[in-house]
């Protein structure tokens, strides 16, 4: 229900004349297109590194850095055979192992979409092979000293901007968390991030003195400052990615959802109506039904409210139009809730309405009217007008299921000719609130 | 103040819609109808050539869908937007009569206050159109029941408010109120004057002043009500 509009009386009427946008002759108005989206640029794919199905010694890393930069596999596995031997070379080693895809994955790791180098671009590729060689070079150095602790950083900075630069690329390109959430991948990379900063610190801090510990605390803080600021973007991206993800699918959902419902009703109906293209009244019926259903359903925005008087309507015309294949045309203005007299209000309408879908012809239009002291309904139709005397068999029908039902409930029903047609005038006192009992 | 045209003139009518087999239908039938009574000089699909088309032939009357491609997106109103001050070439403004599949309160709304001069919806005969058509073309509203019983809605009329003065543009007069009440019956003009004793032309002239009354009326219950509800 509306509520009263808050105004004041007697006060000077609140309106202002629309300003009128004169457009000069001969030039149309400003026309933006409204869904022109500019193309997105394709992305060249950027070589990427594969680890060989087959010719591979270990996990076939040597293999694949081998193909990838064109160089003799022997002189690779030489070069990573050294790295490994002297240490930390291993560490190398097993991350290219993982970020390198299988060969036969390739295929499907774009749909599979794995945390890996194959996008990141040569420039990670380098940074990757640079990180390689820092690793190996820090073992060669003498574990004490202040050497360490300027590589170090310089070590763990290198893994970060690999890490960063490859799923920053494939973030971008393949939407890599278009899963359910990015959620679980942020948990991880901040549990990572975390045991990266406690063991550099706990390794770097081991016997010494309170003061360089501090040290180390600073610049490891700065070397995750430098991580949040190589994720940041990323990270933003992602997030978006995630967003965009989900709109696309909430899309397609209501797409797949339109045509389902398309099918089972219009695409019924059509063929329904191809098969009775003889029958005009039924094909109207049909038509007629159909648009009342697509309609509610595009703007209906759900089911019809039955604890309301509208809703009681609408139902009601809806079995009678599919009763009789008369289109009616109902307007309502006002509503209010269906208690025991609106009830027996609407029940006396539609037998109006029967009454004038069987005795008289269409158009037929019902208007109901919900004000604050009654419910007034009118039902017209244009019919050679119906006479009471003049249907002996119907007129205990009429006089009981329409005159008799509004009179019980303290209302009153009243019929009369009009030039082309009949009208039922039915109009139903609103009772307070509070039941006063009274009729 | 409103020029009838000779009766030997025939109506210029431009169609607009987007779906080819609806204007062809509309001019098989409105030539069927009133034959000699009306002329379909032109048709349109989107609201660019509508808004050319209009510019070139300085029709009487269009018939103007409410959605339409093109344009700023908002269908008929664009049009009607893009045709402001244009006169037919009987030196009259070209009016403008909407037709629509929807009911949906904000469409009927935003079509009336952008200017046209009333609101049909497509399941209407083919004698009735070209009826609406000859009113809008005299510079009279057509009102629907559907759209006479939006403005009593809107207007606050069923809750029971009434202007005391006629110029009020926030609440209809007895007399409007009474007019609206019958359209919405499914009266025919002649018919609601019959019944209130009046002339045709004092109809004419209710719903004429209903019809400004929903174009400027600032009353927030309008769009509100047309944003809260769709009708049926």
């Amino acid at each position: 229900m509306r509520g009263l509009p808050e105004r004041t009386l007697g006060g000077p009427p609140k309106w202002r004349r629309p300003a009128r946008r004169a457009v000069p002759v001969g030039e149309t108005c400003p026309v933006p297109i409204p869904y022109a989206v500019p193309p997105t640029a394709e992305v060249a794919d950027p070589p990427r590194m594969v680890r060989p199905a087959h010719g591979r010694v270990l996990a076939g890393v040597c293999a694949g850095l081998a193909e990838h930069l064109g160089l003799p596999v022997a002189w690779v596995r030489g070069f990573v055979a050294v790295l490994i031997l002297a240490g930390p070379g291993v560490v190398g080693y097993i991350l290219l192992w993982t970020l390198t895809p299988q060969e036969a994955d390739s295929a499907a790791a774009t749909a599979g979409q794995r945390w890996s180098l194959r996008q990141a671009g040569p420039a990670a590729m380098w940074i990757g092979i640079a990180m390689v060689a820092v690793v190996g070079a820090t073992s060669i150095l003498p574990r004490s000293g202040r050497g360490l602790g300027l590589l170090t950083p310089i070590l763990i900075l290198a893994i970060i901007a690999v890490i960063g630069l490859a799923s920053a690329d494939v973030a971008q390109r393949d939407r890599w968390l278009g899963r359910r959430s990015g959620w679980p991948a942020l948990a991880r990379l901040a549990g990572g991030l975390i045991a990266v900063v406690v063991g550099t610190v706990v390794t770097l801090s081991g016997g010494t003195s309170a003061a360089e510990a501090w040290d180390i605390v600073l610049a490891t803080v700065v070397v995750l400052l430098g991580f949040t600021l190589l994720l940041a973007p990323w990270v933003l991206r992602l997030l978006h990615d995630v967003g965009e993800a989900r709109t696309a699918r909430a899309l397609a959902d209501e797409r797949a959802d339109i045509a389902a419902h398309l099918h089972d009703s219009v695409l019924q109906t059509l063929a329904l109506i191809q098969r009775q293209a003889g029958d005009a009244t039924r094909v109207a019926t049909l038509a007629r039904v159909q648009e009342r259903e697509l309609r509610t359903y595009l703007y209906g925005g759900g089911s019809v409210d039955q604890t309301t008087l509208s809703g009681a309507l609408a139902e009601v015309i809806d079995e009678v139009e599919v009763a009789h294949g008369i289109p009616i045309d109902v307007v309502v203005t006002g509503d209010c809730p269906l208690d025991e007299h609106v009830q027996a209000m609407v029940r006396a309408l539609r037998e109006a309405l029967l009454n004038a879908a069987n005795h008289g012809a269409a158009p037929i239009a019902a208007y109901v009217e919900c004000g604050p002291d009654r419910i007034e309904a009118f039902v017209r139709d244009h019919g050679p007008g119906l006479n009471l005397d003049a249907i002996p068999e119907d007129r205990l029908g009429v006089r009981e299921s329409i005159q008799g039902r509004m009179t019980r409930v303290g209302g009153n029903a009243k019929v009369r000719r009009l030039e082309p047609g009949t009208e039922w005038t039915l109009t139903l006192p609103r009772v307070a609130a509070a039941p006063t009992g009274g009729n | 103040m409103k020029t009838a045209p000779a009766p030997t003139t025939p109506v210029r009518v431009v169609l607009v819609d987007d779906h080819k087999m609806f204007r062809t239908g509309v001019r098989a039938e409105l030539t069927e109808v009133a034959p000699g009574l009306l002329d379909i000089v032109g048709e349109a699909a989107d609201v660019d050539t509508a808004i050319k088309v209009v510019r070139a032939e300085l029709p009487d009357v269009v018939l103007l869908d409410v959605h339409l491609p093109g344009g700023n997106g908002r269908g008929g109103v664009d049009v009607l937007q893009g045709c402001v001050a244009v006169d037919s070439r009987r030196g009259v403004p070209v009016r403008f009569l909407a037709l629509s599949v929807s009911d949906a309160a904000e469409d009927v709304l935003a079509v009336i206050r952008a200017g046209s001069r009333g609101y049909v919806t497509k399941s209407i005969t083919g004698t009735d159109l070209a009826a609406a058509i000859k009113r809008v073309a005299d510079g009279d509203a057509v009102f629907s029941p559907r759209l006479a019983g939006f403005v009593l809605d809107a207007f606050g009329v069923a809750a029971g408010e009434i202007a005391e003065v006629d110029e009020e543009l926030d609440r209809l007069s007895q007399r409007e109120r009474e007019v609206m009440r019958l359209i919405a019956r499914g009266y025919q003009y002649k018919e609601v004057a019959r019944e209130l004793f009046i002339s045709v032309k004092t109809v004419e002239t209710h719903v004429s002043s209903v019809l400004r009354k929903l174009q400027l009326s600032s009353r927030h219950e309008l769009t509100a009500w047309a944003m809260g509800r769709k009708l049926i």
